[in-house]
């Protein structure tokens, strides 16, 4: 027995310095994205974006030799996305909660990170709530709001598009729908536009078949059609409303993601040329090395250039680090809070001349906008539109915005 | 409002009727004949189109890929009657098993598609010859949307003709009403309620297929019709072809003049209706009872 006792005590002696040397911390990051059905896609790009991000922050290292980690789930629905969060904080000891795509999901997961104190890095979901009336201090977000969108699509109508007076609105008949439509109408009102709402469209998210809709909107003949739509839903809008000539009849206004570079996929040379569109990052704006250098390494690691969602996961794991090296260990959350308020991060989207940070007191990131229109551009297949003519946004016009935050927690509540 | 306008939204909402009665259509008779209420019948929307797809991208022609796919989603449904929903027939509890198995089916057809195709959106575009529109009066319609009515109308002239007049017809209409006493009189049952089922998946498909060039070619696209086709099916009585055409009509045209006319309840008025034929006449407009397996 005595025997046995030293020879695990040798054991242990010469194991000892080897776990010193391996056994830096790993930091780990729970992330939820959507991994199934149609906003799969986001998921799956940005867990493409996550690798890359990874490679980069654990290639310049962390404070102690530390390494990131992340976990992905698929969050199904805003219940289950609640009790994987919690398994995240409890059983993996996360310190951080990552991505999320809807909006709906990351209302429910917020409320996880304040009872638990537990970071929530928001990539994706673009309800303008979680950086204002659902603020809380935990919450951050690297991808940008609706109203920004919104804001930057008002002075876009009130100085680009001539002679128009007559708006009609299509848009999916949830959060994400009915804000953007309140956000421009608070937008232009503030901007002393004078317009009329002639029709507002509610489809069902994810609904199949829009032609009863488009040719309710023709007979209504607004000046502009603006749609608030996503993804796929873009997508079987644009195709089943071509044929009809609604693009020839009115302007169609897109702006916080109807250029999507996936809808610009999809849609290849049956998207209209002129329509004026944004998204939260564009593949081929602004042509900066930086820029360039991420959808190229996204390219080589997924064999297709990156959807947006992708840009705000990239950032966002690059916003974690950087806070780990200001405080210098991932454990004080309240440290990390306070590193993250006012942080300055280059981020692909940035045009030279501007870096992208994340406000201290709404904990959103700002970011210039940027609206263009359709142009014919086959660099980024299977693409052949992309946006040009660029009209960019200043990023302290757009946010943060107080006296709307106030509007809105007026309307909605806290 | 003019007479143009209720024209062009009447046409609308036949088109939409069309997608829809081709999937209610398969949903109803896999119901009808096999009693099974089949929640993945979008998954065979979804592999049609997938099917298609491959074979476009092979050789470019729209209708080689069209009949590949109506071919291919008809063959893995008659695989699944005879590998797995078989086995469960006549169980207890038999319609719990039924939904926990076709549910299963939506996963596992869904993640199938991505994990084969990837989780991008894909493209079907509409065949040369029915690109453009056509002008009825001052009316705009998409050729493509009107060849889609008039492949719904001659699937439907094709079941009348199929249910009403052939042998073969008759039985499979002989085997929703009485199975037994149909395999007593020497039929082989099994493979009339295989073939139905992969007739009625080959219509899931050939739906899919069809809206593809109009809709997102997408993981998930199946489950997004199944809820509207369910809708159609219990206003037109479960199990029952023509309440199916008649259910889809309906539903169409309420849409379709209520984005019109109330935009605000359009989605709304569908629910409504159901809920009214529910009250009304539970069993759905064309059926004169609850039909079921004997």
């Amino acid at each position: 027995m005595k025997h046995k006792l030293i020879s695990l005590l040798l054991i242990l002696a010469v194991l000892a310095p080897l776990t010193a040397l391996y056994g830096a911390e790993t930091i780990k990051i729970g992330a939820l994205y959507t991994m199934t059905g149609r906003g799969g896609q986001y998921g799956k790009d940005s867990e493409v974006a996550i690798k890359i991000a990874l490679d980069e922050v654990n290639a310049k290292g962390l404070p102690g030799g530390a390494k990131l980690e992340v976990i992905i789930t698929d969050d199904k629905n805003p219940q289950y996305a609640v009790s994987v969060a919690k398994r995240y904080i409890t059983d993996e000891k996360c310190k951080f909660l990552f991505g999320i795509i809807s909006t709906g999901i990351g209302l429910a997961v917020t409320e996880v990170s304040k009872e638990y104190k537990v970071i929530l890095v928001g990539t994706d979901h673009a309800g303008t709530d979680l950086t204002a009336n659902k603020f809380q201090k935990y919450y951050f977000r690297t991808s940008n709001n609706t109203f920004q969108s919104m804001m930057a699509g008002a002075y876009y109508l009130k100085d680009e598009v001539k002679n128009w007076k007559k708006i009609a609105y299509i848009g999916p008949d949830y959060a994400y729908g009915r804000d953007q439509l309140m956000e421009l109408k608070w937008g232009l009102d503030k901007l002393g536009v004078k317009y009329e709402v002639v029709g507002e469209y509610w489809p069902k998210l994810y609904e199949p078949d829009y032609t009863s809709y488009i040719t309710a909107i023709i007979k209504a003949a607004p000046d502009i059609l603006v749609n608030g739509m996503w993804g796929g839903d873009t997508v079987s809008f644009i195709k089943q409303a071509k044929p009809y000539g609604l693009f020839n009849k009115m302007k169609y206004f897109h702006v916080d993601a109807g250029g999507n570079y996936e809808a610009l996929a999809a849609l290849g040379a049956d998207m209209p040329e002129g329509i004026i569109m944004s998204a939260r990052h564009h593949n081929n704006w602004p042509e900066t090395p930086a820029n360039k250098a991420y959808i190229q390494k996204f390219y080589k690691a997924a064999g297709r250039y990156p959807s947006y969602a992708a840009e705000g996961a990239y950032v966002g794991i690059h916003v974690i680090a950087e806070a780990i090296r200001k405080v210098g260990n991932a454990n004080d959350t309240e440290a990390l809070v306070k590193a993250m308020e006012g942080m300055k991060i280059q981020t692909p989207e940035d045009p030279p001349g501007f870096t992208s940070y994340i406000d201290p007191k709404t904990h959103q990131i700002v970011q210039v906008q940027a609206i263009g229109i359709t142009v014919k551009n086959d660099k980024f297949p299977p693409a052949k539109y992309m946006l040009g003519n660029f009209k960019v946004y200043p990023a302290d016009k757009l946010w943060p915005s107080f006296e709307y935050i106030d509007y809105m927690t007026k309307v909605k509540g806290k | 409002m003019d007479f143009n306008t209720l024209i062009a939204q009447f046409i609308s909402g036949l088109s939409v009727a069309m997608l829809l009665f081709l999937v209610a259509s398969g949903l109803t008779l896999i119901f009808g004949v096999l009693n099974v209420l089949n929640f993945a019948h979008g998954s065979f929307y979804l592999l049609g189109t997938y099917f298609t797809y491959q074979l476009m991208q092979m050789f470019d022609n729209f209708w080689v890929g069209l009949l590949v796919g109506v071919i291919g989603a008809g063959i893995v449904g008659m695989v699944i009657e005879v590998l797995f929903l078989r086995r469960i027939y006549g169980r207890d509890q038999e319609g719990a098993f039924q939904l926990l198995m076709t549910y299963a089916f939506i996963l596992i057809i869904d993640d199938v598609v991505k994990f084969i195709w990837g989780p991008e959106y894909k493209t079907i575009p509409k065949p040369d010859a029915l690109m453009g529109s056509l002008n009825i009066g001052t009316t705009v319609v998409p050729t493509y949307n009107v060849f889609i009515i008039v492949v719904g109308l001659l699937v439907v002239l094709f079941a009348w003709y199929f249910l009403t007049k052939t042998d073969k017809g008759k039985m499979v209409r002989a085997s929703s009403l009485d199975r037994n006493m149909l395999g007593l009189l020497g039929t082989n049952v099994p493979m009339i309620m295989t073939l139905t089922f992969g007739v009625a998946t080959a219509m899931g498909g050939l739906a899919g297929i069809l809206a593809a060039p109009l809709r997102t070619v997408t993981p998930g696209a199946g489950v997004e019709v199944i809820i509207d086709s369910m809708i159609v099916v219990v206003i037109g009585g479960f199990g029952n072809f023509w309440g199916a055409l008649l259910g889809a009509l309906i539903i169409g045209e309420v849409l379709s003049f209520g984005i019109l006319w109330m935009p605000e309840l359009a989605t709304v008025l569908t629910f409504i209706v159901m809920i009214i034929v529910l009250i009304v006449k539970p069993e759905g407009l064309l059926s004169k009872k609850m039909v079921g397996r004997k």
